[in-house]
């Protein structure tokens, strides 16, 4: 019984597990989580369609539909390993990372984010 | 007879202190036991359904009987349909021997206590029966553990039972409860030896750490209970809990002054509850504190301690008697 | 085989092993008295995809190799391309990938610590150790980002700098493992049920373990004293204080205080590197095609010592790399710890190899007869599966 003392104070004090749903675990500052891009046009850092954090990302989870500066990209979540290389070698800085952690859906569909530029009615990209 | 009485022992049979009551009960302590040991490891145990979790084991048992019932087509299927059932009837017998709401249980004979000690040796024959009947190799192995167990923890236990008999004269448990309420005191002041080995054999019997060697998990599966599923595994899930409030029951009774208590406003029940609850929590809370032992080790170690043991508790009774 | 032995079958699925893997057990009543292991269930192709992916997209395709030394394995793969580079990495990266890799060792020794109690039925133990484990795993997450795969190594040096608050909140959170360790060593060998489990089982005399070749706390607990840290120095190993931990027991006792004591010096490494950090850049920049050339890198990984082989052909891409993970080097050495126990001991005596069963499985077919190396096609090996399993 090398243990019981440790064990008797825990029946008194609050476990320390959360109660994970309702209680969400705070996420600590520069960890790699959810990615975002910027496909915003009022922008500085906005995406070119360089194309290079595709190049580089180990696990395939980005892809680009369409060419060039006018070009939407689509982060699959489901493949990502969070390990932060399309952040480091963007030329603009267009992807950064949040701290959001919890990105698990039922649906196959919520793990696919889409980053979309505005367009015009008739499709193309507004200037 | 008249009709009252047979419609009063329907009752009491069926529903007070009788199978429903017994089951509410067992849930119940599952719960107890569950939860004592999650926070004595820091943790919530079963917390979401129902106020605090309190409806998780009815929940579990839901799912449970309402799973696939799978059956292997190597069993042989009469032992392995009969066990859970033989399981769960066996608990509910000597059950009815345990008084309960007053100092006198539903059945009661002189030298009941015996019998009482017969049927925990047939809970091991039985969970050696599932295991043979299912013809698994690991259920094969629990099987034999579990027999191999009852070697070790039958004859001290037995010994300190019968610790209270001696002091009350009698070899019936609500005769041994009346007797602790006519005397106004409890019979662990005379049996604290008794009372040890007792709460050790009880947790042999219900196989739980450390000495669930029957379904260890890392490493015989789940011992001899292996193959069983849906509605078996679920019945083998009550008929445990229920030998959790029939070990503790019986412990209260002969040690404990089963359900009387000092103050005689509050009623029987309650004290039942109260004194079982505490059994429940010490075998929680133990069961937390140590590992597994091996079947060599129990056996060895239960010959070598606990026998010598019980029979100096009876031999200090005897003395005690003399005086 | 007597009438008296049965054989049971120890995986590929059971609650003991956390992967799959084949072990099958010949016991008389409790006594075993046969052992035979079979890899190969998870077998996941890793080396051939090494050879489609460049050196960069590498780097996290090595981590995935195992879960729980992950920077083990990472540090040995950046350290193998850097040779086949001819570079060196700066001195502040050599020291930072240092105190991740210790962090690493101290939560891979608290985890094989709780699974070792949950092996022989105390839980409890297992859910305190693993509590403190989280705080390792926070700390690592503050100073890499992600809390298991790190992706901390570049090839060059490390990506991510430690500045002065992480390494406050470093030393803060050390203090705190330390003592938590101290409560274990002290309360582990003073709970007798775990005594009684672990003295005696799953002998492994010196000479055996040197025969059978086993790495890492395993050898070292059969009274060897070796370690890649100080045999071979890499990274800020090679002006680091600290201790090789042997114990003379040769049993699953002895494999517990090896690694107790291997917390102690983790910490102790931990603290020396915190306090002299260099200061300096931490990253060089590195061509992308590596020449033509060969390497082999050892690293001392918490399970022992993790192979690796690399062969560069001029482009971005490896031409072969081979990992031999430090638990394929161990199995061999289970049957002889097993034979002549107990089945109960079973479970306790694999778990104290510290198994990571996924990183060792690899495929290489020897016709022991012919004494050839066979090396097939896709389709020569597709028949050879179907030709396995009967079709």
């Amino acid at each position: 019984m090398a243990m019981r003392d440790e064990c008797a104070k825990s029946l008194l004090k609050k476990p320390s597990t959360l109660v994970y749903p309702f209680e969400k675990y705070e996420s600590i500052p520069g960890s790699r989580g959810k990615i975002v891009i910027n496909t915003l046009e009022s922008s500085d850092n906005k995406c070119i369609g360089c194309g290079l954090c595709i190049r580089v990302c180990p696990a395939f989870a980005l892809e680009m539909i369409g060419k060039g500066p006018t070009c939407d990209m689509k982060w699959y979540a489901g493949r990502c390993v969070f390990c932060g290389e399309c952040v480091d070698i963007c030329p603009r800085s267009a992807i950064t990372q949040e701290t959001t952690y919890d990105l698990a859906d039922s649906n196959q569909d919520g793990l696919i984010y889409d980053y979309k530029r505005k367009r015009n009615p008739e499709g193309n990209v507004k200037e | 007879m008249s009709w009252q009485v047979v419609a009063y022992d329907l009752f009491s049979v069926l529903i007070y202190p009788g199978i429903i009551f017994l089951v509410a009960l067992a849930l119940f302590y599952q719960w107890v036991d569950r939860r004592v040991y999650a926070r004595a490891q820091n943790r919530y145990g079963p917390h979401h359904t129902g106020p605090r979790g309190l409806l998780q084991p009815l929940a579990d048992l839901i799912k449970l009987l309402a799973k696939e019932d799978i059956e292997p087509s190597a069993v042989d299927k009469m032992i392995f349909r009969a066990a859970p059932i033989l399981l769960l009837t066996l608990v509910f017998t000597a059950l009815f021997m345990v008084p309960i709401s007053g100092t006198s249980a539903i059945v009661s004979f002189e030298g009941d206590l015996i019998f009482l000690i017969f049927i925990m040796t047939l809970f091991a024959i039985l969970a050696f029966l599932a295991g043979w009947g299912s013809t698994n190799r690991f259920s094969l192995v629990g099987g034999m553990r579990a027999a191999l167990q009852t070697l070790g923890y039958e004859v001290p236990l037995a010994v300190s039972l019968i610790g209270p008999a001696i002091l009350a004269g009698t070899l019936s448990v609500s005769n041994i409860v009346a007797w602790q309420a006519a005397e106004g005191f409890w019979s662990i002041l005379l049996n604290p030896l008794g009372f040890g080995i007792a709460i050790i054999g009880i947790i042999a019997i219900i196989e739980v750490v450390p000495f669930d060697i029957p379904e260890a998990e890392t490493e015989i599966v789940a011992g001899w209970q292996t193959e069983f599923s849906g509605r078996k595994l679920g019945l083998l899930r009550l008929a445990h809990d229920l030998e959790l409030v029939f070990v503790s029951g019986l412990v209260v009774a002969l040690f404990l002054g089963g359900p009387t208590g000092p103050i005689p406003l509050i009623p029987g029940i309650i004290w039942f509850i109260i004194k079982t609850v505490i059994i429940v929590f010490i075998i929680g809370f133990i069961r937390a504190q140590f590992a597994r032992f091996r079947i060599d080790q129990m056996v060895s170690g239960s010959w070598k301690y606990l026998v010598p043991l019980s029979i100096l508790q009876i031999i200090i009774l005897q003395l005690y008697l003399m005086i | 085989m007597s009438d008296s032995t049965f054989t049971i079958p120890i995986g590929p699925q059971h609650p003991a092993l956390k992967e799959p893997e084949h072990i099958t057990v010949t016991i008389d009543g409790e006594y075993v008295v046969d052992v035979k292991v079979r890899l190969g269930y998870v077998h996941r192709g890793g080396e051939k995809a090494f050879e489609a992916r460049t050196y960069t997209q590498g780097l996290y395709l090595v981590e995935r190799i195992c879960g729980i030394c992950a920077m083990a394995h990472q540090l040995c793969y950046a350290n193998n391309v850097e040779g086949l580079l001819g570079i060196t990495p700066p001195r502040r990266a050599d020291f930072i990938r240092t105190i991740i890799a210790e962090l690493e060792r101290v939560h891979s020794h608290l985890l094989w610590v709780g699974i070792a109690g949950h092996e022989i039925g105390w839980d409890t133990l297992f859910m305190y150790t693993w509590r403190d484990r989280e705080l390792v795993l926070d700390l690592m997450e503050l100073a890499t980002g992600n809390r298991v795969t790190h992706a901390t190594n570049a090839i060059g040096g490390v990506r991510r700098d430690l500045t002065p608050d992480m390494i406050n909140q470093i030393l803060k959170g050390m203090r705190h493992l330390e003592e938590r360790v101290k409560y274990y060593a002290k309360a582990v060998p003073a709970e007798r049920t775990v005594m009684k489990r672990a003295v005696g089982v799953g002998i492994l005399k010196p000479q055996e373990a040197v025969d059978l070749c086993a790495v890492g706390p395993t050898l070292r607990a059969s009274g060897i004293k070796r370690d890649i840290r100080k045999d071979d120095p890499y990274s800020a190993y090679d002006e680091t204080p600290f201790d090789i931990i042997t114990n003379d027991g040769c049993d699953v006792a002895a494999r517990v205080l090896v690694r107790v004591g291997e917390l102690f010096e983790s910490l102790k490494i931990l603290d020396y590197c915190i306090e002299h950090l260099p200061s300096g850049p931490i990253r060089v920049r590195v061509p992308i095609n590596v020449p033509p050339a060969e390497n082999v890198s050892i690293v001392e990984a918490p399970r022992g010592e993790d192979i690796h082989y690399g062969k560069s052909n001029g482009t971005d891409k490896p031409e072969r790399y081979k990992v031999r993970a430090p638990t394929l080097a161990n199995w061999a050495s289970v049957p002889t710890m097993l034979k002549g126990g107990y089945v109960a001991d079973l479970p306790i005596t694999l778990a104290a190899i510290d198994p990571c069963m996924s990183c060792t499985d690899r495929i290489a077919i020897i016709d022991i007869g012919k004494r050839k190396k066979w090396v097939g096609s896709t389709d020569q090996l597709r028949r050879h599966i179907k030709k396995c399993h009967g079709k």
